[in-house]
């Protein structure tokens, strides 16, 4: 053993905790119920967008794409909300941090395990999702050449153009990209509500609460940074909406970039840096609940 | 308790520090045309619960879609009431989806009209022209709230002038709405013909159409097209172009 | 002067009751020190703050007052957790790994890595004898053998002090026997042991000091044979003696000051009628 001084980060231990907590979490039966769903509902999107009227792609891209969403959401709440509590529970949290792991440590490795857990969900869910667009773009191709046959060469390549235009948009990559980043936030805040959480069901209720009021907390700041005519007791409300739950309506990007906007490139990195900034700032509160917890 | 306290204030403090950055940076997005819906309790009330909480959750889109074939299906019963408040619901989902205005605008304008223009069960000739008048009216106005939302794209803009033009009889309305199409990303060629085009059947405006007509001719052989040569003709001889002037015959 | 191995000094621990506005006092003005290899016994009833004293020695809950050393490096530092293995009471590990992936796990923690860390979780395993059942899931594994990869766990980067809290508890007597030969056997390699129990006859056959517990007091300290021994008393164990000799000796007794307080047979004691009993025919 090392006589010298203990090493105060040690990704190697990081790294032992973000495996073991990936190991964990594939195991949850949640896991597979949520990832077999959301997979069937994109596999299935193939077959629902036929019976749309004038807007297969748009019907597919919805369907996949809400349920990458929501996913990913719900995933990312559920797992994060029963490590700390399991391992208090179980008393497997005393025998490792009964080793010299520093407890930042222990909370960075619970929450990589749920990121990677996040990350290989989002890309198979996107392959998935490629797939089902690619051979829904094919079974139109066909059809379009069958309608189009006896026409000249050049307007039959034109109508396959504007087809596969619309089946594909460089664009969804920083959507699905927001996706992510709003599951990991939303991770990364559970896991600061579990240090303080008394049991894991209360965690998920105030993750699930915060979740829909997250998605209507840009309305309660624009009133209150807008409205002047508004009683104390409405602005103090507002305003403690407003800086209490985080504005998950800034990462719901998908549906607007389905719809055919565009999204700019330096509007994507301010939007990643907040998320970033987010999952940050989440953790750090978490530590400085559990840094002098009493286990 | 302390560190309940603190962790309390942090958590104020990080809201006071990012809530202008949000704000600010939402006003990007909506510059960018993200964000248009606005998920408030109106909406709610239009959709109901359950699809209030499922467009809150990230299936906002897909509920516009649901809607959207809902519509359809009214459509196909010609129940023109339900077809309108259903499009109106989709459309308030999904602002930024170019074909739930311009088929909303379409049912409107081209389908309820005409049923209500022939409407068997109103005897009264002046109400039934009333009512075609009315679907008109919605049809529009379903146009001008859609390019307010999508003032980037050309796609609204040229509905709009099939509307104008074939509908109301406006065609200088007409010409400017392809002029503003042809000026946008993505807008058809044909675009700025069809401003010309119009331009020239609308009466008071033959001097300009006559300048723009001749612009588009003389840009060479891919712009003179049959309807190009004709209208230009018949400008020629209603402004009593001198003969020198005109456009050669070869060309025609 | 050798550092102890581990020094308890004025140790208080108060719980605060939320929304109550009582309190209780778990560990009062708590003075204790182990000398590098020794075993060290916390002995109380249940409740008594040994495990609260345990908790705080290595870390997991901070002192209301006082503070708690291991080697030299106060308790609230990490590093001073480095020379340190804890086995908790009733231990539960990941179910879904297997016994060898345990040991690997704890082994990264303690910074362990490649051939190392191999041969520390080949050694360990065949130590606590769990060598078979190294590629089993811990789900599968009896409460005897969680304990003993418990305790493998604890003893993965080698340290000089190991923790148990109730090692023995709820774990039969032939397992719990293998446990105290291994306790024995880190005293014979150096390592210091401090251990919480409340079955206090196997706390005296390997402990070489106790302390014991009430209320969170530590109300006797000691070496075991000084607090153990009656100070006026003798006990003779004789082997064939013929009522000839017995006589002999009481005649001897009543010339002297000496009385003879109770002569009695000697008895096996219950534990080892029941290992000789249950142990394997080939083993006899």
């Amino acid at each position: 053993m090392s006589k010298s001084g203990h090493s105060r980060f040690s990704l190697t231990r990081i790294a032992a905790l973000t495996g073991n907590t990936f190991t964990e979490l594939v195991r949850l039966k949640v896991f597979y119920f949520l990832l077999i769903f959301a997979l069937l509902l994109i596999g299935s999107s193939i077959f629902m967008a036929q019976l749309s009227f004038q807007q297969e792609f748009q019907v597919l891209k919805d369907v996949s794409l809400g349920a990458m969403s929501i996913f990913t959401s719900l995933l990312a709440i559920v797992a994060t909300a029963q490590l700390i509590p399991h391992d208090v529970e179980e008393r497997t949290i005393y025998t490792i941090l009964a080793k010299p792991v520093p407890r930042y440590e222990y909370l960075a490795g619970k929450l990589g395990g749920v990121l990677l857990l996040l990350a290989l969900s989002v890309v198979a869910m996107t392959a998935l999702f490629l797939i089902a667009l690619f051979v829904r773009q094919e079974m139109l191709v066909g059809v379009t050449l069958r309608q189009t046959s006896g026409l000249r060469p050049e307007q039959v390549q034109e109508a396959v153009r504007t087809l596969k235009a619309s089946a594909f948009n460089v664009n969804l990559f920083p959507g699905i990209v927001v996706i992510y980043l709003k599951a990991a936030l939303l991770a990364s805040l559970t896991l600061f509500v579990s240090t303080f959480a008394t049991s894991n069901i209360f965690t998920i209720c105030v993750m699930v609460f915060i979740y829909f009021i997250g998605h209507l907390q840009a309305m309660a700041r624009e009133y209150w940074l807008q409205q002047n005519s508004a009683g104390w007791i409405a602005k103090t409300f507002l305003a403690l909406v407003a800086l209490v739950f985080p504005d998950l309506q800034l990462f719901n990007l998908v549906d607007d970039i389905v719809a055919g906007t565009a999204i700019p490139g330096p509007l994507f990195a301010q939007t990643a840096v907040l998320g970033c900034v987010y999952i940050s700032v989440y953790f750090f509160f978490a530590w400085v609940v559990f840094h002098g917890k009493e286990l | 308790m302390i560190r309940g306290a603190l962790v309390a204030l942090l958590l104020l403090a990080f809201g006071a520090v990012r809530v202008p950055i949000e704000s600010s940076l939402a006003a990007r997005h909506r510059s960018a045309y993200f964000h248009e819906t606005r998920l408030g309790l109106d909406l709610r009330e239009q959709i109901g619960q359950l699809g209030f909480l499922a467009a809150l959750s990230g299936f906002r889109s897909l509920v516009a879609d649901v809607i959207f074939i809902q519509a359809h299906v009214a459509w196909e019963r010609t129940e023109w009431g339900r077809v309108l408040l259903l499009f109106r619901e989709a459309t308030t989902l999904q602002p930024r989806s170019i074909l739930f205005w311009d088929m909303a605008a379409w049912h409107m304008a081209w389908n309820a009209s005409v049923a209500a223009r022939h409407d068997p069960s109103q005897p009264n000739e002046a109400l039934r022209r009333k009512a075609e008048q009315e679907y008109f009216a919605l049809g529009r106005d379903f146009l001008v709230r859609g390019i307010k939302n999508n003032p980037d794209r050309p796609q609204l803009y040229e509905a709009l002038a099939r509307l104008e033009k074939d509908k109301l009889g406006d065609h200088a309305a007409a010409a400017r709405l392809y002029a503003r199409a042809a000026t946008l990303p993505g807008a058809p060629e044909y675009a700025e013909r069809f401003a010309a085009y119009e331009l020239s059947y609308a009466p008071g405006h033959e001097r300009s159409a006559y300048a723009a007509l001749l612009q588009l001719y003389r840009r060479g052989p891919r712009e003179r097209l049959p309807t190009l040569l004709k209208r230009l003709e018949i400008l020629e001889e209603q402004l009593d172009i001198p003969f020198d002037q005109r456009i050669p015959d070869g060309a025609r | 002067m050798i550092k102890p191995a581990v020094a308890v000094r004025g140790l208080t621990k108060v719980f605060p009751i939320p929304f109550r506005r009582t309190r209780v006092v778990a560990v009062r003005g708590l003075n204790l020190e182990v000398a590098p290899g020794q075993v060290y016994g916390l002995l109380g009833p249940n409740g008594s703050g040994k495990s609260t004293t345990l908790k705080i020695i290595l870390g997991l809950v901070s002192p209301s007052s006082g503070s708690t050393e291991i080697f030299g490096r106060d308790s609230r530092e990490v590093g001073s957790r480095e020379a340190v293995g804890f086995l908790p009471e009733n231990p539960y590990f990941y179910k879904y790994l297997t016994g060898a992936e345990t040991l690997r796990f704890y082994g990264k923690l303690c910074g362990l890595s490649g051939v190392r860390l191999k041969s520390r979780t080949g050694e360990l395993l065949e130590l606590v004898g769990l060598q078979n059942a190294r590629d089993r899931r811990l789900g599968g594994y009896s409460k005897g053998m969680l304990q003993r990869i418990g305790l493998a766990q604890a003893l993965i980067q080698e340290p000089k002090l190991v923790v148990l809290d109730e090692p023995t508890a709820g774990v039969d007597p032939a397992g719990s026997r293998d446990i105290r030969d291994l306790i024995l056997d880190l005293k014979r390699r150096g390592i210091t042991v401090l251990l919480s129990s409340h079955l206090l006859a196997q706390v005296q056959e390997i402990c070489d000091r106790v302390g014991i517990l009430a209320n969170g007091v530590l109300v006797r300290e000691g070496r075991v044979e000084d607090l153990l021994a009656i100070e006026n008393q003798t006990e003779l164990i004789l082997q064939n003696a013929t009522p000839e000799v017995l006589n002999d000796i009481a005649a001897l007794l009543k010339k002297s000051s000496a009385r003879l307080i109770e002569q009695r047979q000697p008895q096996t004691t219950l534990e080892r009628l029941f290992l000789e009993a249950t142990k394997a025919p080939a083993e006899r």
